[in-house]
């Protein structure tokens, strides 16, 4: 049984009146890649904070490493690394002089350091960008380079909060690939995010949160089976008389269909060949339709049937 | 670690736009701005230059030519003297060449000026200082002739007392040093580049502060302790601000040539030990309160100007002014104290009042430093 690494018990964070984190529990073990999904203000970044020792919170426990975190617990923090929201670099400082410099907050010892700055720029393959001023990267390199100043020292544990906010495609995929093989290489990663995309693509064990609470946690397949819904097909028409609609109610399998803005959603669980007998249905009715989409169901519908909303709407 | 960090606060100070604008070229464009402005204005309104004067005499006067040899003579000279005819000495005073003719009659002397326009002035003043000897020079020659007809046995007495008369108006100098009182401007303009170095306090304070950046939150995360990169930043900055205040006050004494008298490496210690304070102060302020950087920013920069304002960088006679209505805040104003440090050091012989303003400043920088550590030396925060 691998090694629990992250432990927390009971936690309660309180802003006067405003429950932020609403005893939370949370367990992760070694090599996990564990997702904290939640839309904004759910108390993802207040858990990563709390973990950190860098908020006081009013009651519950955490350790790391088998040790209680706190502000003087250097040895977990040494074990740590952490890509924060906003970019965290110094403007005056080149990209390998700002590697170095957080580098060196870990890793007293020049030779090792200078070894693990050279993997690092490597890692997040900024090597044509060594001497280049923050300002003069691109937001995507910019975000690459955040991640090089929190993970150059080889850390354990990596905490990455949101760290993908505002950037292109083409960059997320880069540092996603990136959080993937940090993980092949043995680190832990505790992932924060509100883009179900990110979480479900490279996330090994999932905690949705929502107004301070762990709604839900499992795999993405454990969370997909705890909700009723396993196909959704949408079918676009202009439009579709009361009857129709009443007769897809009715097919076998099939707890909910919805018609808006020609669109129309039937929603299914469990069986075979939902879609068939959908648009046998529709054909039978001589209505002429256009594309037709066939889902599994996402985190935003585990989400959804969970909380009654979307994890969209906070986006 | 320590010396890690100190290497990268040297790299990011250097590289700030920020200092070089504000701690570097700053004082240099404002210094030479005073430069240009104050040139010869000390000159003219303070130093004193010989009057000249032309002499018509009517007959030889042996005794009246020895006194103006005498008078006319030496760096000190009171007169710069032209005998001449009485047409080409009018000419010249017309031409305002001299401020006044002496026309010497056997033992008499008599003056003429031209009226000097407006109100007092240079001019005015001259035409005071040759009136002053005619009457002096006639009032001695009287006495000299009475004593001559009625008692010629203590004429050696007369003259000898009369030279006393002479020798009570001597200057004698409070001190050696550069009366121009133009120069407390450029004192007030180094404790302005001192205090400007807040900037630099101020950003050490916030990039230690998980709640205040994010710099400072990956800083409180790592295993370093946030004592040893606050010491190592504060040394980084104290040096950094040493050195623009050392270009500062070179380029004044050496370019600009501001006379700083004879005690030109306190002035640099003085202004050394300000920057320290500046630095302390800047530390203070980005420790107090939730603001961003670049509020607190704004509000050291603008506390550092107020001071400097009531300190007299931008009106010379505020800090008499201060000094009548609330004497205490010259006492407390870091600006006036660093400017009144190098003010005692250049007006008085001894050190003791400079001395005194060193050691406010220490204290200041040991009380900005203590509030600045006391603030920031939380580890966890109630909110981010």
């Amino acid at each position: 049984m691998a090694e629990t690494i992250v432990k927390i018990e009971n936690l309660v964070k309180r802003y006067k009146d405003l429950i932020a984190l609403d005893h939370l529990n949370l367990e992760i073990k070694q090599g996990e890649v564990f997702g904290l999904l939640g839309p904004n203000g759910s108390g993802k970044s207040t858990t990563i904070n709390c973990l950190l020792s860098l908020l006081t919170f009013d009651k519950g426990s955490i350790e790391i490493f088998g040790k209680k975190m706190a502000p003087d617990n250097y040895e977990a923090k040494r074990n740590i690394g952490i890509i924060m929201q906003n970019v965290a670099v110094f403007d005056e400082l080149t990209v390998i002089e700002n590697i170095d410099y957080f580098c060196g907050l870990y890793i007293k010892d020049k030779s090792e350091r200078k070894k693990c700055v050279q993997d690092a720029i490597e890692f997040t393959e900024l090597q044509d960008f060594i001497h280049f001023y923050p300002k003069k990267l691109s937001g995507g390199l910019l975000r690459r380079l955040n991640i090089a100043c929190g993970i150059a020292h080889k850390p354990k544990l990596i905490i990455l909060d949101e760290p993908t906010v505002a950037v292109d495609p083409q960059s997320r995929n880069k540092i996603l690939e990136g959080i993937q093989k940090l993980n092949e290489e043995g680190a832990t990663i505790i992932y924060t995010s509100h883009y179900m995309e990110e979480v479900e693509q490279i996330c090994t064990r999932i905690a949705i949160m929502d107004k301070g609470k762990k709604i839900a946690e499992g795999t993405k397949d454990e969370l997909k089976k705890m909700i009723k819904n396993t196909e959704t097909v949408s079918v676009e028409i202009s439009e579709i008389p009361d009857d129709i609609l009443e007769k897809l109610s009715t097919l076998p399998h099939v707890y909910s269909t919805d018609f808006n803005n020609g669109k129309l959603e039937v929603k299914c669980s469990g069986g075979k060949h939902n879609l068939i007998r959908i648009l046998n249905v529709l054909q039978e009715s001589d209505l002429h339709f256009g594309r037709v989409f066939s889902e599994l169901p996402t985190l935003n519908d585990v989400f959804l049937e969970i909380t009654g909303k979307a994890l969209r709407d906070s986006d | 670690m320590f010396l890690h960090n100190l290497k990268y606060e040297f790299l990011q100070n250097i590289r700030a736009k920020s200092l070089i604008l504000w701690l570097i070229l700053f004082p240099i464009i404002l210094g030479t701005f005073f430069k240009i402005a104050f040139s010869g204005i000390y000159e003219s309104t303070t130093v004193f230059s010989a009057v000249p004067i032309a002499v018509v005499e009517d007959g030889d006067n042996s005794v009246f030519r020895e006194v103006m040899t005498t008078l006319s003579e030496g760096d000190d000279a009171l007169f710069e003297t032209e005998y001449t005819n009485e047409d080409a000495a009018m000419e010249m005073l017309e031409a305002k060449k001299i401020s006044g003719i002496l026309y010497v009659a056997g033992e008499k002397l008599s003056i003429t000026v031209t009226p000097a326009e407006g109100g007092p002035s240079a001019e005015s003043i001259r035409q005071t200082i040759i009136k002053s000897f005619g009457e002096q020079y006639n009032a001695h020659c009287n006495i000299i002739a009475d004593t001559v007809a009625n008692s010629p046995e203590k004429i050696s007495d007369v003259v000898s007392a009369l030279s006393e008369d002479i020798k009570c108006n001597e200057n004698i100098p409070l001190t050696n040093g550069n009366h121009d009182n133009m120069l407390s401007y450029y004192y007030n303009l180094i404790a302005m580049v001192a205090l400007l170095g807040s900037d630099l306090g101020l950003n050490i304070a916030v990039s230690s502060q998980g709640n205040l950046s994010a710099i400072g939150a990956r800083k409180c995360c790592s295993p370093t302790k946030k004592l040893v990169t606050i010491i190592s930043s504060m040394v980084g900055c104290i040096t950094v601000q040493t050195v623009c205040i050392i270009i500062a006050v070179s380029f004044l004494a050496f370019v600009l040539k501001v006379d700083f008298g004879s005690k030109l490496h306190m002035v640099y210690l003085a202004g050394s030990i300000g920057g320290m304070l500046g630095v302390s102060f800047g530390f203070a302020i980005g420790s107090i309160g939730r603001l961003g950087v670049n509020a607190k920013s704004a509000i050291a920069t603008a506390f550092s100007l107020i001071c400097c304002f009531f300190s007299g960088l931008m009106a010379g006679n505020m800090k008499a002014i201060v000094s009548t209505y609330a004497p205490w805040f010259n006492e407390i104003n870091p600006a006036a104290v660093i400017s009144d440090s190098l003010y005692c050091l250049n007006f008085y012989d001894d050190y003791e009042r400079f001395t005194q303003k060193i050691v406010t400043m220490l204290i200041m920088t040991v009380v900005f430093t203590i509030i600045g550590f006391f603030l920031t030396r939380r580890r966890k925060y109630a909110s981010l």
